[in-house]
Formats: structure tokens, C-alpha cells, sequence
């Protein structure tokens, strides 16, 4: 008995399903075929814009501010790779301006006609042991540098020499250094000393004949080919103050050096002459 | 019965303008929750009358065909038709194959 209602309750249930979706697919048909859709569509639109536009506003100024806080995280992330961008342009922007100085450098000494001189090898300063009168330079042993060579600057004022050469770098004995000494003259003359180093930026004229007529900061000193340790006419510097003693037979003179190491950043490496 | 029909009306237009307006900005991988479908899932769920349920599925689809602008290339009445069918398939579900007395009770 039971069941028999139950399949009753089914069937009947099973009927109304049937009518109510038949009903529903007939309003559908009817409205997509007849266009009637778009009025119902428009006129919801219509009633629903007021609400519709303060939900949208209210959307997003809540969406803001909770995007803000969920991307903190995306946020740190994109700083932090902005960062590591910036220092890379800084890099890059440190690269040109070296770039633009060696250029620099390199059409000065091209203006002075250096490179139909000398054979020159560009190298950039690495660190400055000023107490020492010595620098590092960026070029060694790999780069073909021997002991010895002159060191100059664009300007064709001599520094020093190439004095211990490692694999990729190279020190340079100042002339200021007191193991540097070598024969000079007084340019347009033929006063000829000896330029010793005393340290500490001091560089003096010795051994001029007590005869010959110097003068105090206008006499320039230029290296000689005598000893054969530098090229002939490389500018050294000019006589600051004469020192003469009635018991030695020869003047002495300090020299004020045209380079002034602290400017310094390129120079140049005379490979021949 | 009206009185519930009608609130069913107001809550589902409401819900779905809140869901069109509201939800787009808070969507999580491009997926907005859809307020209306949970919704006619709850009542079909825990409701007793199969005219509430019906009813709901009926409201909640229309008014997603109204609000959606690509539905099946704009084919009105597809939300409606698929929420009707599935509460129609919950029922039968719900009736031959689940047995749990919390949901009896309500």
C-alpha cells in the first residue's frame, strides 16, 4: 500500500518537474526568438543603474584599500627588484662617466700628438699610496707592462715609472719617490741636473752648476735623454726655490711637479720611443 | 508562500547586484564569487518546500540571465534553465539517496 503511494507521489512529482521546465523552456524560446529578452534586460538595467553605480563606487574604494594591504607583499617584492634595477643603472651610468672621462683623456693626449710620440698604453689609477709616492695602476703583466716603462699624463707631464708589475696590475714609482732619480734639463737651455725625489710630493733639481743663472718660478724642467731612462722633453716641473751654499760647488732647486696626483684618474704608459 | 516568493525577489535582486557591482572588484584570479548560485544551492539544500526550491533556482537564474551580458553568446534564459535542471537534480538526489536527519528536521 505504502509503495503503491509512493510511486503515485512520483509520478506525480515527475509530472510537475516536466511541466514547469516545458513552461520555462517554451518563455525562453519565445523571448530569445522575439527579441523580448532585450526589453526585460533594458528596463532591469534601467531601475538597477542608481544601485548599481554606488555598489560599483563603494567596490572599488573597499577594493582599494584591501588590495593595498593584500599587495604589500607584491609591493616589497617590485621595491626590492626596482632596487636591484636602480643599482644596475647606477652601475651602468658609473661605467659611461668612466667612459667619458677615459675618452677625454684619450682626445687630449690624441690633441697633443702624443700617439705619434709614443707608443701608449691607457691605464686607469687603481689605488694611491701618496706616503708612499707610489700608485696602482689597472694594467700588468697580461697586458705585455715590463718594469721600467715611463708612466705620463695627457698633458705629457711624466708621473714616474712602471716599478713592480704583478699578473693585472702595476705599481708607479712617482718621481716625488726617493728611489726615483734621473737627468733633466732646464727648457731652452743647457743646464743640466739631476731630479731626485725626496718623498712626500718633494722633488728637487740637484747638481746644477753654481754658475749658471736659474730663476724661481719660471724656469720649466724637462727630462733629458741622457740617462736614457725617460724620452727626451717630458714636462717634470718648474723651479719653486733655489738653494745655493758657498761650500758646495753646486745649486740645488725645489721643483713644484705639474701633476697633481689627487686630480689623477687615466694616465698613460710609454711602450716605446 | 507569496510573502516568501517575493522576499526570494528582493534578496536574489539584491545579491546579484551586489555580485555585478560589488564582487567584480574582489576577484581572486579572475574568479568572482557567485553569491546567487550559492545561494539557491543553501535553499535548496535545507529547505522543506519544493516550491521554495524551485522557485528560488527560478528567481536566482533569471536574474543572472538579466545581468549577464555573454551568457552562451547571449542565449537568455541559460542560467535559468541550468539552475531549474539542478534543482531539480538536488531533489531527486537529496530524496532517493540522502538520509540525514539535520536536514529533514529543517
Amino acid at each position: 500500500m505504502k509503495v503503491r503511494l509512493n510511486i503515485k507521489l512520483y509520478q506525480k512529482n515527475i509530472k510537475k518537474i516536466i511541466a514547469v521546465l516545458v513552461l520555462l523552456a517554451i518563455i525562453v524560446i519565445v523571448s530569445n526568438f522575439t527579441g523580448f529578452s532585450k526589453n526585460i534586460k533594458n528596463f532591469f538595467f534601467l531601475i538597477s543603474s542608481p544601485i548599481q553605480k554606488s555598489f560599483w563606487q563603494a567596490g572599488k574604494n573597499v577594493s582599494v584599500y584591501f588590495t593595498g594591504i593584500l599587495e604589500v607583499r607584491i609591493l616589497k617584492k617590485e621595491l626590492d627588484n626596482l632596487h636591484l634595477k636602480n643599482q644596475e643603472l647606477l652601475s651602468q651610468i658609473v661605467a659611461i662617466i668612466e667612459l667619458k672621462k677615459e675618452n677625454e683623456v684619450l682626445r687630449e693626449a690624441l690633441g697633443l700628438g702624443l700617439e705619434k710620440e709614443f707608443q701608449l698604453m691607457l691605464a686607469q689609477i687603481i689605488s694611491k699610496d701618496i706616503s708612499q709616492d707610489s700608485i696602482l695602476i689597472n694594467k700588468g703583466k697580461k697586458d705585455g707592462v715590463l718594469e721600467g716603462w715611463p708612466v705620463i699624463t695627457g698633458q705629457k707631464v711624466l708621473l714616474g715609472r712602471i716599478g713592480q708589475v704583478y699578473s693585472r696590475f702595476s705599481e708607479v714609482i712617482l718621481i716625488s719617490n726617493k728611489k726615483s732619480s734621473f737627468d733633466a734639463k732646464i727648457s731652452d737651455t743647457e743646464i743640466y741636473g739631476i731630479v731626485k725625489g725626496e718623498g712626500n710630493f718633494k722633488i728637487y733639481l740637484d747638481l746644477i752648476p753654481k754658475d749658471k743663472a736659474i730663476f724661481e718660478g719660471k724656469d720649466v724642467i724637462i727630462t733629458s735623454a741622457l740617462g736614457g731612462v725617460y724620452p727626451q722633453g717630458l714636462l717634470v716641473g718648474e723651479i719653486k726655490t733655489i738653494s745655493k751654499s758657498d761650500t758646495d760647488p753646486f745649486q740645488r732647486a725645489e721643483i713644484t711637479p705639474f701633476f697633481n696626483i689627487k686630480d689623477l684618474d687615466y694616465l698613460f704608459i710609454i711602450m716605446e720611443w | 508562500m507569496v510573502k516568501k516568493i517575493i522576499f526570494f525577489i528582493l534578496i536574489f535582486y539584491i545579491l546579484t547586484l551586489i555580485q555585478t557591482s560589488f564582487l567584480v572588484h574582489f576577484n581572486v584570479a579572475g574568479v568572482i564569487p557567485n553569491l546567487v548560485l550559492i545561494t539557491v544551492i543553501f535553499i535548496n539544500l535545507f529547505s522543506s518546500s519544493w516550491l521554495q526550491k524551485i522557485s528560488s533556482a527560478v528567481i536566482g537564474g533569471f536574474y543572472l540571465d538579466i545581468f549577464s551580458l555573454n551568457n552562451m553568446g547571449g542565449f537568455f534564459g541559460f542560467y535559468t534553465l541550468i539552475l531549474t535542471g539542478f534543482s531539480f537534480f538536488l531533489k531527486i538526489i537529496l530524496e532517493r539517496y540522502v538520509r540525514i536527519p539535520i536536514i529533514r528536521q529543517i
